[in-house]
This record gives C-alpha cells, sequence and structure tokens, in this order.
C-alpha cells in the first residue's frame, strides 16, 4: 500500500515536470497553478485507490492529464498562424514592450535568448492540434513515457496513441517547416531573430545561431530529423526555471490574452 | 466429389484473395455504376477508423484528396476536393457511420442521380483488418451523364494503398 510519505516525496520529485507539462498544455501560469494544486489534492484524496498497476508518477500524470484535458475541453484551439497574430496585436501594444524591457533589465531570468524562444514557439504552436495529439506529443517527446504508459493515463489503446503520436509529429514537423526561417530559408516567421535583435542588439545573430544544432543542419538533414533536434532544445529546457523564464513567461500571457480575444470574437 | 470439394475451396480463396489485393473494379449498368475496392491492412481497426473519420488529417495520407472540411459524424456535412476533378467541390452527408465498422456518404438527389460511397472494414482472426470501399452512381439521368464521370478505378487503388501503407505505418512505429 503506498503511503502518503511516498505520495508526498513521488510528487514533490516531479512537480517541476508536472508544472511544464502543465504550462505547455494551458499556455497559463494561474491555470497551470491551479491544476497542479488540484491534482495534488485529487491524488491524497484518492490515494487509497491507487493499485499499483502502473507507476505512481504515471498516475500523477494521468490525473493532472485528465485535469487539463476537461479544463481545455470546451475552449478552441489556437491557429497555426498564432505567432502571426500575437505579433501583430505586440505591435500595437506599446505597454507589453515596456514590460519586456523592464522584465530585461531587472529580472534575474530575464535573458532573451534564442533557444528560449524556440521552445515558447513550440508550445504556442502545439496548441494548434487536437488535444489528444498535443498530450501524446509531450508526454512521449518531452516528458519520455512509454507508449503503454501513456495509453494508461488517456486510456486508450497503444494503437491509438501511436495514431496520435504519428499524426501530430507529421503535423508539427510541416507547420514548422513552413513557417520556421531558421530550418528554412524560405520560412515565413523570423520572430526569435527579430526579438533577439530587439533585447540583444549588440549581438550577432549569424553566431548565436550557429550555436544551435537545429539550424546547422537545416539544409542538410531531413524535416523529421530537424523536428527532433527541436524536441532536444525543447526538452532541455524548464519554462519556469531557465534564465529567461519571466521573459517568456510574460510574452506567453500576452499571447494567451491575445488568443482568448481572437478566438472569442472568431 | 472430393475433387469439388478441392476445386470449390481453391476457388474460394482464390476469389477471396484476390478481392483484398487492393485491385479496383467496376461494374457498368444501363442506370448505374458501381466500383468497388478490396485490401487486407496489417493495422487495427481502430487506427485505420481514425484515419477515415478526421477530415483535415485527409489530405495529408491520401494522394486522392486535395480537401476536405467538415465533421465526419453521424448526419453531418462534408465538403471535399478530390484528383478526380479539382474544379469541383462534392457536398456530401455522412448517411450512416457504425465506428470501426461502416460509413456511408451520399451525394446528390434520388431518383434523378445519386452517389452512395461505402466504406467498411472488418477484422481478421490474424489481428489485420480488411478495408473495402464502393460508390455506386446512378438514377435517371445517369445515361445521359456517365460519359462525363471520370473512371474511378485508379483512383479507388490510390486511396487504398496509401490508407493501407499510412496504417501499417502507424501500427508498426517504434515509438
Amino acid at each position: 500500500m503506498t503511503t502518503l510519505d511516498t505520495l508526498n516525496e513521488t510528487f514533490k520529485s516531479c512537480r517541476p515536470q508536472l508544472k511544464s507539462y502543465i504550462l505547455r498544455m494551458t499556455a497559463s501560469v494561474e491555470d497551470t497553478e491551479d491544476i497542479v494544486q488540484e491534482t495534488y489534492l485529487k491524488a491524497h484524496k484518492n490515494l487509497e485507490s491507487f493499485r499499483g498497476d502502473s507507476s505512481l508518477k504515471t498516475w500523477i500524470f494521468t490525473i493532472a492529464s485528465n485535469l487539463a484535458r476537461d479544463f481545455l475541453r470546451a475552449k478552441k484551439r489556437w491557429p497555426e498562424n498564432v505567432t502571426d497574430i500575437c505579433k501583430e496585436a505586440a505591435l500595437s501594444n506599446r505597454q507589453f514592450f515596456q514590460e519586456m524591457m523592464e522584465i530585461r533589465t531587472t529580472s534575474p531570468q530575464g535573458d532573451f535568448e534564442i533557444r528560449e524562444h524556440i521552445t515558447f514557439c513550440f508550445t504556442c504552436i502545439a496548441k494548434s492540434l487536437p488535444i489528444e495529439q498535443q498530450l501524446c506529443l509531450l508526454l512521449k517527446e518531452i516528458y519520455a513515457f512509454q507508449v503503454s504508459e501513456i495509453a494508461q493515463i488517456l486510456d486508450k489503446s497503444e494503437a491509438m496513441i501511436k495514431y496520435y503520436l504519428h499524426t501530430a509529429r507529421s503535423k508539427m514537423t510541416a507547420i514548422f517547416d513552413h513557417r520556421c526561417a531558421l530550418i528554412n530559408k524560405e520560412g515565413v516567421c523570423h520572430q526569435c531573430t527579430e526579438l533577439n535583435g530587439i533585447f540583444n542588439p549588440k549581438q550577432k545573430v549569424q553566431e548565436e545561431l550557429m550555436k544551435i544544432e537545429m539550424v546547422r543542419a537545416a539544409g542538410q538533414k531531413d524535416k523529421a530529423t530537424l523536428f527532433d533536434l527541436r524536441l532536444e532544445i525543447v526538452r532541455a529546457i524548464d519554462p519556469f526555471e531557465s534564465g529567461a523564464a519571466a521573459l517568456q513567461l510574460h510574452h506567453l500571457t500576452h499571447n494567451k490574452a491575445v488568443m482568448d480575444k481572437y478566438l472569442e470574437e472568431k | 466429389m472430393r475433387q469439388i470439394q478441392i476445386l470449390l475451396f481453391i476457388m474460394t480463396t482464390t476469389v477471396s484473395a484476390f478481392a483484398q489485393t487492393g485491385k479496383a473494379s467496376t461494374i457498368k449498368k444501363t442506370f448505374s455504376r458501381q466500383t468497388s475496392v478490396s485490401v487486407r491492412i496489417a493495422a487495427d481497426r481502430e487506427v485505420i477508423w481514425a484515419l477515415l473519420t478526421n477530415a483535415d488529417d485527409f489530405p495529408r495520407w491520401n494522394s486522392t484528396i486535395l480537401k476536405m472540411e467538415g465533421d465526419i459524424a453521424q448526419g453531418e456535412k462534408i465538403s471535399l476536393v478530390s484528383t478526380l476533378d479539382i474544379t469541383r467541390t462534392f457536398k456530401l452527408k455522412v448517411k450512416k457511420l457504425a465506428p470501426e465498422t461502416e460509413m456511408v456518404w451520399t451525394d446528390g438527389a434520388a431518383p434523378f442521380f445519386k452517389g452512395l460511397r461505402t466504406y467498411t472494414l472488418t477484422a481478421n482472426p490474424d489481428g489485420s483488418s480488411t478495408f473495402s470501399m464502393s460508390e455506386k452512381i446512378g438514377g435517371l439521368m445517369f445515361p445521359m451523364a456517365a460519359k462525363h464521370i471520370p473512371d474511378f478505378d485508379a483512383s479507388f487503388e490510390k486511396f487504398a494503398a496509401d490508407l493501407k501503407q499510412e496504417a501499417e505505418i502507424i501500427q508498426h512505429s517504434n515509438q
């Protein structure tokens, strides 16, 4: 029988992953805090029903995934061109840039790094996937759960998890290939290098870009490999703990507000 | 008697195997035409069904569909543009939908001209699935329109081959 101490210990050790997972689902710090808190309360309340069919961590992620899914079910998914829409809104919002500049100069987590922006961009674009696909992609590719574990978490067959994963990867690969100027010269989005010019005006952007393997590999590797290299970047960054966390979370809050309004009007 | 039994067995297995090879066939009549294709797919029915019922995703894996919009659900309307006629958007209705078993799409209006597209899935004992698709078009106006309607055989064969390839890639992916 699992004790409360074991639950507390496991919850404490997986809490950073859980928080970043829910943030990547909701794009909201506030909603993330609520869902993580509710996950703990539910796990605590139902601890006796945990039979050990999965690991305790998988069980905790199951509770969190169900809460996130229920929370997001009624909400519309973001469009693929979310960054274009939000950029336009930001350009007409002087306060947004003033706040960003203040964070950049005063916060210990106010650095701007292209890698950090790549992970931010991944979070925004992944919200254009159907929710099951987004969940599977994050659980498998970012949080390293096995297909069998994801099947338990989402209460689906392994075949369906493979379907969601395959479709999610195919869609995301195609979106980034079409949009991202870092991997495709014809890409329509240059936002990360533009922002780098604003926040790090003294940096030589080409030198910075060459530090990123995905950029160096562009033109040589196939689209799927470039997507894997993008996933490596995302995996390596905790959106709450990185050196750019304050700046990127502020940006994410802005994008969520813009998308909420955009989707409501639509 | 024994020889007849052997002959019947050979005939049955040959017909069955032929029916699942992905080769399309068409039966033409005065007031109708029916094209059918059937293929064995080494994948679970639920994966095949997911591919067949996700409209937005169709053009990604199916080279005969250029665009599809709508919700593939009982009673819903969908629109599609196919390689059979890229200038035309077909407006279809999902007349019947029995999950992982059968789905029927219709267009046109009886008795003048009506199209009926039927998809069926059956589970095989070896864990594979048999996918069949047929389209019957016909009606009082059919004899006049027949010469303007393109042949479906090649498109049906491509549809079945694409579905088989995509479903088997997913099923056997080592994620």
